[in-house]
């Protein structure tokens, strides 16, 4: 059948904003100048209809007559001297395909196979040459792993295929060499591992499928497995239980009466007010981001979105958050190793990523933070967390019965991500990209809200008795899981596809994104695909519950896995690893005490891990869902950053959920145990800041760590005692968490770069009313600027100030558990007891940024005094957490209202826009707050200008 | 009085369906959340309802253009029914992606299913942007202003494809109709000709516009997101007599009930 094709572009005298921001990237990204001009065009194909019936099309769907112009089957931008078309690959499911398809149907045009639609793009310019196109194809439009360029018009679109077989597996017979030769760039297992499966199946007496291989190799990767994390540990000699296991313990022995689920389910659950429950959840996509940004983003948002909804019997998003670490967007090319992206790339194109998906979700992104070092140039650190609410008598984690049935609703399946869990938890190489491009998709946010809608309204029925979703691994670990205690029995012919061709195995590991997985009596069938199908939701059982404790998978009658459960989640040999933190050799510098802060202090402001992420924010929707009742930003130019967000979610009702995190991964570089306390002692102190009560609060850890080696495993062991400490002195317990231990590459050079180990903490927790709670906006003049927190003023490692100077340093900030523990208490009360007006916690940049921070959002000025005898350059830009500025009116009594507090009056805001220190009269810093904004807002505005903001309208 | 039945029109992608209905409830309507496949189906007619609401969100996607895929749905299917709401004179409300919607069907400006005379295109930034914007109130006839004219409200744009765009001889139709009922403005309230007091680069600042009966309005920027204080991102250090948005909805309520 042939193939019509429609080009819509806007009227050529009208603005076009995708062509002028390419123009922008072409300019200031890659800096070609010889492209003056870019225009775009839609392309749409459509297979098996008529040229009249794509007429009706153009004009009815396609093309608005008031600014666009279409044509069919020809060409539409005539005059650029090079036209460039950018489609998705064959098999990378494009998500306006279905949408194309409706709307023909809606209209009545008969006899629509397949369409799909792509881009396309008119350079203009009299001296672009072709190595200017390459460039631009390469490092902007065309991502190799889902994009090509379209050089000859499809005779088709449809992706044709049988069904592939499945093989038998010769393992019994394999020599070590060739099961290592298996196991690589496919299983990542190791050679124990592969000799216990072969083991198996030598008992058994046959050899395995490649289904049952998959399955295994799925089930005990690190990813799934975490492995690593169960793992005893040999440390110096000594055996120490696994980590995971102290975390748990720890959370056990807090023993918090709010927790209602802690690290059984998708996400971790607390109780709210009502009989409700809030749950959250923080996951990491790093390796698929890596390779392609946006889609890589985009499906870890949708992830932890799903982990989300199959909590308890189903849960409802209400936030998502976000944390990247990147190297600095100006790295130089050549830094960049082989077969990875460049860091501005990343950055732009993770944070459309998140943006795209969370948008259209409609859960608001309202709390994240970008972090820079240029030791992820190779593989940067992408979190993800979400967060939802669920009835109390529906959160706790539901167990399937035999004869249940297993429904799979929302998208189809794909090739998709195939090897997705395996991949992430190998290391990444210069041959990553290749070997693994199918590991990457797009998301499809709005098949994933319709599954969403579908789950709540299926929950509320009562219809559920169990839920999860796909995610690494897709069919197989959900099944697997689900089935553990009962068995399954799987029809994997039912399985809906995307497009045929795919072998049984391919189908059972498919990672394709927005399938959930839900756990039916069967008496409940009807009503749950009934809900299914007045929602647009595609709904099929696939499996039933069986009580043999095995995991049966048939195609077509064929047994393509037999395996026994025990085995398959238990028969992983369990490791007793080495590990040995070793300090290193490092430096306190001398420094000089400045003559003039001014300067100083702007290049503290303009530091990327300290600067103004506001263009990042403002393009995510933190208003959708009406809960937002503390913004990222406030204050009277909407650019004062605030420290927690406080949602509503239950409209009407005062009761609050405060979320934040913490994370520095610098200083985990000089000592993982200190750097993991201050990277929860900050998330604790964000949420404190802005009103939270510290005795209601729970954590979320997640480890993003180079490969466990001996050395990154040490670090890891001081980490988790860290955490494990953290617990034990606040009480506060870990209730979810996550560890990805594959961030270091591996260049063919034999070159080796480990990020700073991350360990990002995140914190939710509730609180009656959100009267009660505050933002980091000063909000007057007069009134008292208080220090509140223990500081030595030594420990000044890691900090942004060193970082300018080119130093990391030795002493690292020592969080004192005891003290900090005390103050978040002390600061708690004086909130509820309305004695304090702004409140602002300290982290990168010191107390001089946080000072800065709140004169933007109040629009004042401030005086301060730094105490006799303090040296001043410390003092201000020390990054100790658990301190924190605060403003109260000069009627209060700080030493009453933080009676046993370390704390001191530092000053006073002022109606001059001047921030002025002093020192016993005399003038260290006299600097505008235009000046300082300026610094703070320069590097993220160069980063993500846009091209149409400066233009007066017209 | 009885409470007007409002009908909160969902599909796939609608997300701001919830917190829409809790603006109508606050303004003392009783709002349904009425699926579009249930109008298809016709186990819901439109004459059941009072009021017409679709909200904000990403229907279908904003697949092709945003909002489009929803407006060939409904004036394929329920062109009858729908026509039929608005010349009985029932209130419509199209917010954000619902804006998108009316002007896609034609019932905005023109109150006329299929005659599409203007449109949103993407803002002039290429993005999406979500920011609090100024909108001045214009002195009409629609019915979801009534008492507010000249009044500055403080709205959150929440949008991608928002750039209210039309050719000359509509527009000055559409000015000299007095069919302009927001302007996004400075805080001083004169329209904003520049980014980011207009957020996306409309038109003579348009951010909203109802027919010529004043019955049918869309707009851009979220009125459901501040029916409550402490909506707003500054509650904690500004004074409002009450949240900015409330009124939109309770003049729809009050119209209804006269009816």
């Amino acid at each position: 059948m042939a193939v019509v094709e429609i080009r819509v572009a806007n009227h050529p005298y009208l603005t076009d904003p995708a062509g002028e921001e390419v123009l922008y990237e072409i300019k200031h990204a890659l800096g070609i100048d010889a492209v003056q001009k870019v225009r775009t065009a839609k392309v749409y194909r459509f297979e098996g209809i008529d040229e009249s019936a794509a007429r009706l099309l153009a004009e009815k769907l396609l093309a608005e007559a008031v600014f666009q112009d279409y044509t069919i089957n020809a060409p539409i931008i005539k005059d650029a001297p090079v036209v460039v078309e950018v489609a998705y690959k064959p098999g990378v499911m494009n998500p306006e395909a279905a949408s194309l398809m409706k709307a023909a149907r809606d209209l009545g045009i008969e006899g629509l196979v397949a369409a799909d639609s792509s881009r396309e793009y008119g350079f203009y310019g009299q001296d672009i040459n072709s190595q200017h196109i390459d460039v631009i194809l390469e490092r902007l439009l065309v991502n190799a792993t889902v994009e090509r360029v379209v050089t000859e018009k499809p005779a088709t679109l449809l992706i044709s295929g049988r069904p592939g077989q499945t093989e038998i597996i010769p393992l019994r017979g394999m020599s070590d060499a060739e099961l290592m030769e298996l196991s690589r760039d496919r299983l990542f297992l190791n050679l124990e591992e592969m000799k216990t499966i072969q083991q198996y199946f030598r008992n058994i007496g046959r050899d395995p499928t490649d289904c049952e291989i998959e399955t295994l190799a799925q089930t005990w990767s690190e990813h799934c497995g975490h492995k690593t994390f169960k793992a005893r540990l040999l440390v110096e000699g000594r055996v120490k239980e696994p980590l995971l296991k102290r975390l748990q313990e720890a959370t056990f022995a807090a023993n918090h009466p709010l927790v209602l689920s802690a690290f059984v389910d998708n996400s971790g659950v607390m109780e709210f007010y009502d009989g409700w429950a809030i749950c959250g959840k923080v996951e990491t996509h790093n390796s698929p981001s890596a390779i392609e940004p946006y889609g890589g983003a985009m499906t870890g948002s949708g992830g932890v979105f799903r982990d989300v909804m199959g909590t308890g019997q189903g849960a409802r998003v209400i936030a998502s958050t976000d944390m990247f670490c990147f190297a600095p967007p100006d790295t130089p090319r050549e830094e960049i190793p082989p077969g990875c992206l460049s860091p501005h790339y990343l950055l732009r194109r993770v944070v459309a990523g998140v943006r795209d998906y969370g948008n259209r979700m409609g859960i608001p992104t309202n709390n994240g933070s970008v972090h820079f070092h240029r030791d992820f140039r190779a593989k940067p650190s992408v979190i993800v967390g979400a967060y939802g609410m669920l009835p109390v008598e529906r959160c706790r984690k539901g167990q399937p019965r035999p004869g249940d049935l297993a429904v799979v609703i929302g998208g189809r399946t794909g090739r998709d991500g195939i090897h997705g869990a395996t991949f992430s938890s190998g290391e990444m190489t210069h041959r990553t990209t290749e070997v693994n491009a199918s590991a990457v998709q797009i998301g499809h946010p709005i098949e994933e809200k319709r599954v969403a809608d579908a789950i709540l309204a299926a929950s509320e029925a009562g219809l559920v008795r169990a839920i999860t979703d796909c995610g690494a691994g897709g069919f197989s670990s959900a099944l697997g899981e689900m089935g553990e205690k009962t068995g399954v029995r799987v029809w994997l012919e039912r399985a809906p596809l995307k497009y045929q061709g795919l072998r049984p195995w391919e189908i059972w590991l498919s990672e394709s994104q927005e399938r959930m997985i839900i756990a039916v009596s069967p008496g409940n069938l009807e009503r749950l695909l009934e809900i299914c199908r007045g929602l647009n939701v595609e709904a099929t059982v696939l499996a039933e519950f069986t009580s043999d404790r095995r995991l049966v998978v048939t195609y077509e009658n064929e047994i393509v896995c037999d395996l026994d459960m025990e085995f398959l989640h238990h028969g992983l040999p369990k490791r007793v690893l080495p590990a040995r933190w070793q300090q290193p050799a490092l430096k306190e510098p001398q420094l000089p005490i400045p003559d003039a802060l001014e300067d100083i202090y702007c290049r503290v402001m303009s530091h990327l891990n300290v600067c103004s992420k506001e263009p990042i924010v403002r393009m995510y929707d933190h208003g959708v869902q009406g809960s937002c009742s503390l913004a990222p930003y406030g204050g009277v130019e909407q650019d004062g950053p605030n420290d927690a967000v406080v949602l509503t979610p239950l409209l009407g009702s005062p009761a609050a959920v405060i979320i934040s995190h913490g994370l520095n991964p610098v200083l985990n570089q000089i000592d993982p145990y200190y750097g993991s306390l201050w990277a929860a002692t900050e998330a604790v102190s964000n949420a404190v800041a802005v009103g939270a009560n510290p005795g209601e609060l729970v954590l979320i850890d997640n480890f993003i760590w180079p490969f466990p080696d001996e050395e990154s495993l040490g670090a890891l062991d001081r980490a988790v005692d860290a955490c494990v400490d953290f617990v034990r002195a606040t009480g506060m317990p870990f209730i979810s968490g996550k560890d990805s231990l594959s961030s270091t590459y591996r260049g063919k050079d034999g070159e080796v770069i480990k990020i700073p180990p991350v360990l990002c903490v995140s914190v939710f927790g509730r609180l009656p009313d959100v009267k009660r709670t505050i933002s980091s906006d000063f909000k007057g003049t007069g009134n008292l600027i208080v220090l509140v927190g223990q500081r030595n003023l030594s420990e000044m490692a890691g900090s942004v100030y060193y970082d300018l100077y080119g130093y990391l340093g030795k002493n690292l900030p020592r969080i004192d558990l005891k003290t900090v523990t005390r103050v978040w208490k002390g600061i708690f009360r004086a909130i509820q007891e309305g004695k304090i007006l702004a409140c602002h916690d300290i982290s990168e940049g010191g107390l001089a940024a946080a000072l800065a921070e709140m004169c933007f959002g109040g629009g004042v000025g401030a005086e301060l005094n730094v105490p006799a005898g303090e040296r001043p350059d410390y003092f201000l830009f020390n990054e100790t957490s658990g301190c924190f500025l605060l403003e109260m009116s000069p009627r209060e009594n700080p030493g009453k209202v933080l009676a046993g507090l370390p704390h001191v009056v530092l000053g006073q805001t002022r109606d001059n826009p001047v921030i002025e220190i002093k020192q016993e009269g005399h003038h260290l810093c006299r600097i505008a707050l235009s000046t300082l904004k300026r610094s703070w807002k320069e590097p993220m505005e160069r980063i993500f200008g846009t091209p149409g903001e400066a233009r007066e309208v017209g | 009085m009885k409470k007007p039945r409002v009908c909160i029109l969902r599909t796939d992608g609608t997300n701001c369906d919830r917190e829409t209905a809790y603006a109508f409830e606050r303004a003392g309507g009783e709002p349904h959340l009425v699926h579009v496949n249930q109008l298809r189906a016709g186990e819901k007619k439109l004459t059941e309802y009072q009021i017409l609401v679709i909200p904000g969100g990403f229907s279908y996607g904003d697949d092709v253009h945003s909002g489009k895929i929803l407006a060939v749905e409904l004036t394929s299917f329920l062109k009858e029914q729908l026509q039929e709401f608005v010349d009985r004179g029932k209130p419509v409300l199209g917010i954000c992606n619902g804006f998108q919607v009316l002007v896609r069907t034609g019932l905005l400006p023109a109150a006329r299913i299929g005659d599409i005379k203007t449109t949103l295109m993407h803002n002039n930034s290429g993005r999406f942007e979500c920011r609090w914007v100024y909108l001045r109130v214009e002195n009409t006839s629609c019915i979801f202003t009534r008492g507010l004219a000249g009044r500055l409200l403080h709205f959150q744009a929440a949008h991608g494809e928002g750039k209210f765009y039309t050719d000359s001889q509509n527009l000055s139709k559409i000015e000299e109709g007095r069919q302009v009922v927001f302007r996004y403005a400075t805080s001083n309230g004169e329209p904003a000709t520049v980014y980011p007091d207009n957020p996306n680069g409309s038109l003579n600042a348009i951010a909203g516009i109802c027919d010529p009966s004043g019955r049918v309005l869309g707009l851009m920027p979220h009125p459901e997101r501040f029916v409550d204080l402490v909506q707003h991102p500054n509650w904690r250090r500004q004074q409002f007599r009450e949240p900015h948005g409330l009124p939109i909805f309770r003049n729809a309520v009050t119209f209804a009930q006269e009816m």
